[in-house]
């Protein structure tokens, strides 16, 4: 992330020329820690919220990877990555080592769903870093302010498609996860409710994306309304993700 | 050797425009003036002019105590002595004019700094001095090196980054809002210079849609030819707001040609989000408030100028790395000339065929007997210092000649024989 900010910021050469490989090797050390942990325990490291996060921190930095080798979004990686980074941050300050993982966690569905989740949660954070670089740049071109965001971001029309783009990847994901949830939690709980906090907080940002993607193809919403919308749309998937999980009580949580 | 090369000129530097124009040479009088220049005992010599600059880079046996007499010249061709002083030229000699001309190629000595269009003008100068004849062997290695300095410096530095006129910005800042111009439709309001500016460089872009509206519809219709647009008659041109993604104006107007509840209209009507309108009349033709309205962008003058002013200081802090070039190659240049001298030339030679009469004595060396050996080196020796003796006197002697032909006798000697290092014929006869 250093090295990002370096060539992003301070234009400097060498950083330039390192940041993508060193993000190559941090990803793929990761890929292995993780691959090492799922193997160690006998689960998928998805079962605490703080295995989650590091999944989360996993997906976004290999995502971010994608988007740099195909796109011309290739100034954005500091960005991305300090999502990732605190993603990271709070995972490792608090995880633990979970070897008694109750058995509902082995079913093909909880992976389907899991899967799904976690791409779909990556896809969120994306398009919200997306659709705060281009309020950024918003801002910058409406003050007439040309400094170094104004210099190395692609432009707006590209963050805007760019956030949409993961958006509706987002909302084609998180739909999978709450269709496989619906399948698969009745079955697998004996206390399932449909008023769970947790499943209510899901749904509602599925619905507000959801809302989000039609009212930009049908009610022509375009530009800083739907950025603003999609940074929300983050705020409160966070929301849902840490506050639900740690201080609201759900049988949605396994630790 | 010294450098017999000297350099007289005026630019934006020691004398304003009304004094420049005095001394500003048409392609055609600097065809009819090369002859004369060089019959005036110069070897080499060549002349451009631009609107800021004309420059005469001359070549002859102590050029540089001919200075005053160059620039003498220089005035006297274009009858401008009444109107321009010989302290309003600069001039320079040997290697510092060679420098000089680096740095006018590398853009740094531009009224702008990093201007582009000036290799080009050095370039045409150089066409018409081949086309007279004036030009020489040494005028065009340095030409040549100074054509290099200019595509190094706008390869390896951002010298000539970012627009640095008002049009440009404009065009330049429309590339930083949308994705893929060609896509896009702009109107453009007014038919004066800056309409067409600003038009151009639109087209140039690759704008997929380019209208044009003008108070004067015959006007317009000039301008929609010359940049390939079409004409919206001008009473009407609001009812096809709705359809350009892009404003530009630039009209003479006491009142706002847009207010800021039109446009709000019109953002209204839009399907797609982002209007960037462009404000380029004084006064402002565009309600400021305009400004406030969400995904438009409104830029006038003024903004624009910020954007000029930042792009100027960026380009000034190139500077260094454009020196750091242009000492290099005047480094490359000094070394390619020093290589011309004669007496590297003969130590050369002689090394080479010294070479070439050990190599074969050493092969056959086995064929003569032990007394003969003696009498084999001293032989061939002696052949081939009388081989060399003649053109080495030659070599030597030549001063007499113009400095033109000793260097291409020098030049003809060194490739004849292979003495550069990237000639490869000597080792291909190994």
């Amino acid at each position: 992330m250093w090295v990002y900010g370096k060539a992003f910021f301070a234009d400097a050469e060498s950083a330039k020329r390192w940041k993508s490989r060193l993000l190559v090797a941090v990803v793929l050390i990761h890929g292995i820690y993780l691959g090492v942990r799922t193997i160690e325990f006998r689960h998928p490291p998805a079962t605490t919220i703080f295995e989650i996060l590091t999944l989360l921190a996993f997906s976004v930095a290999v995502t971010y990877l994608f988007i740099e080798f195909r796109t011309k979004a290739r100034e954005t990686g500091y960005f991305i990555l300090n999502i990732a980074f605190f993603f990271q941050l709070g995972s490792s300050l608090f995880i633990k080592d979970l070897l008694e993982v109750p058995e509902i966690l082995r079913s093909n569905l909880f992976g389907l769903h899991v899967t799904a989740a976690i791409l779909g949660y990556a896809a969120i954070t994306i398009s919200a870093v997306y659709g705060f670089l281009f309020l950024m740049l918003y801002h910058e071109i409406k003050a007439s302010k040309f400094g170094v965001i104004y210099k190395k971001l692609p432009n707006l029309e590209t963050l805007e498609k760019m956030s949409y783009t993961a958006v509706k990847l987002a909302f084609v994901l998180l739909g999978v996860a709450i269709v496989a949830g619906f399948v698969w939690l009745p079955k697998a709980f004996t206390d399932f409710s449909y008023t769970d906090p947790k499943l209510i907080g899901t749904f509602a940002v599925w619905i507000l994306y959801g809302a989000g993607i039609i009212a930009k193809r049908s009610g022509g919403w375009t530009g800083r309304k739907v950025m603003l919308l999609s940074i929300s749309g983050f705020i409160i998937t966070l929301f849902s993700l840490t506050f639900v999980n740690v201080f609201l009580s759900s049988f949605h949580k396994f630790y | 050797m010294i450098m017999n090369i000297a350099c007289v000129g005026i630019s934006h530097k020691t004398a304003p425009l009304d004094v420049r124009e005095r001394l500003w040479y048409s392609d055609d009088e600097i065809r009819a003036a090369l002859p004369r220049l060089k019959a005036r005992g110069l070897e080499e010599c060549v002349l451009f002019s631009t609107c800021n600059r004309t420059e005469l880079y001359a070549v002859g046996d102590s050029i540089a105590t001919q200075i005053e007499q160059l620039k003498e010249l220089l005035i006297g061709e274009k009858k401008a002595n009444a109107h321009v002083g010989q302290d309003q030229l600069f001039a320079f000699a040997g290697i510092k004019a060679v420098e000089h001309l680096f740095r006018v190629a590398s853009g740094i000595d531009s009224m702008v700094i990093g201007d582009v269009q000036i290799l080009a003008q050095i370039k045409d100068g150089l066409s018409l001095a081949e086309e007279i004849g004036t030009n020489g062997f040494l005028t065009n290695r340095m030409f040549q090196s100074a054509f290099h300095v200019g595509k190094r410096v706008r390869t390896e530095t951002l010298i000539g980054e970012g627009a640095i006129s008002v049009s440009y910005a404009a065009v330049e800042l429309a590339g930083k809002i949308f994705d893929d111009l060609s896509k896009k439709s702009a109107l453009v309001i007014g038919a004066g210079e800056t309409a067409e500016l600003t038009a151009k460089y639109l087209r140039a872009k690759k704008i997929g849609k380019l209208l044009i509206t003008n108070r004067t519809t015959e006007r317009a219709e000039l301008l929609a030819q010359r940049v390939n647009g079409s004409v919206l008659p001008y009473e009407s041109f609001r009812q096809q707001l709705d359809q350009v993604d892009i404003i530009l104006s630039s009209v003479e107007s006491d009142k706002f040609i847009l207010s800021a509840e039109e446009v709000k209209t019109i953002c209204r009507q839009r399907h797609s989000g982002t209007l960037f309108i462009i404000d380029l009349g004084v006064p402002r033709n565009i309600d400021p408030a305009t400004r406030d309205i969400e995904n438009v962008f409104l830029y006038d003058i003024d903004s624009l100028n910020g954007l000029v002013d930042e792009n100027l200081h960026k380009r000034e802090k190139e500077i260094p790395k454009v020196e750091q070039i242009i000492a290099a190659e005047l480094s490359a240049f000094t070394q390619w000339h020093t290589a011309l001298e004669v007496h590297p030339t003969i130590i050369a030679l002689r090394e080479i065929a010294e070479q070439i009469r050990r190599e074969e004595v050493e092969k056959n060396i086995n064929r003569f007997t032990t007394k003969d050996r003696e009498l084999l080196d001293l032989l061939t020796t002696r052949i081939v210092n009388k081989i060399l003796h003649t053109p080495i006197v030659n070599l030597k002697n030549g001063q007499e000649e113009s400095l033109t032909e000793r260097l291409q006798k020098i030049r003809t000697v060194r490739k004849l024989f292979g003495l550069d290092p990237q000639t490869e014929e000597r080792k291909d006869a190994h």
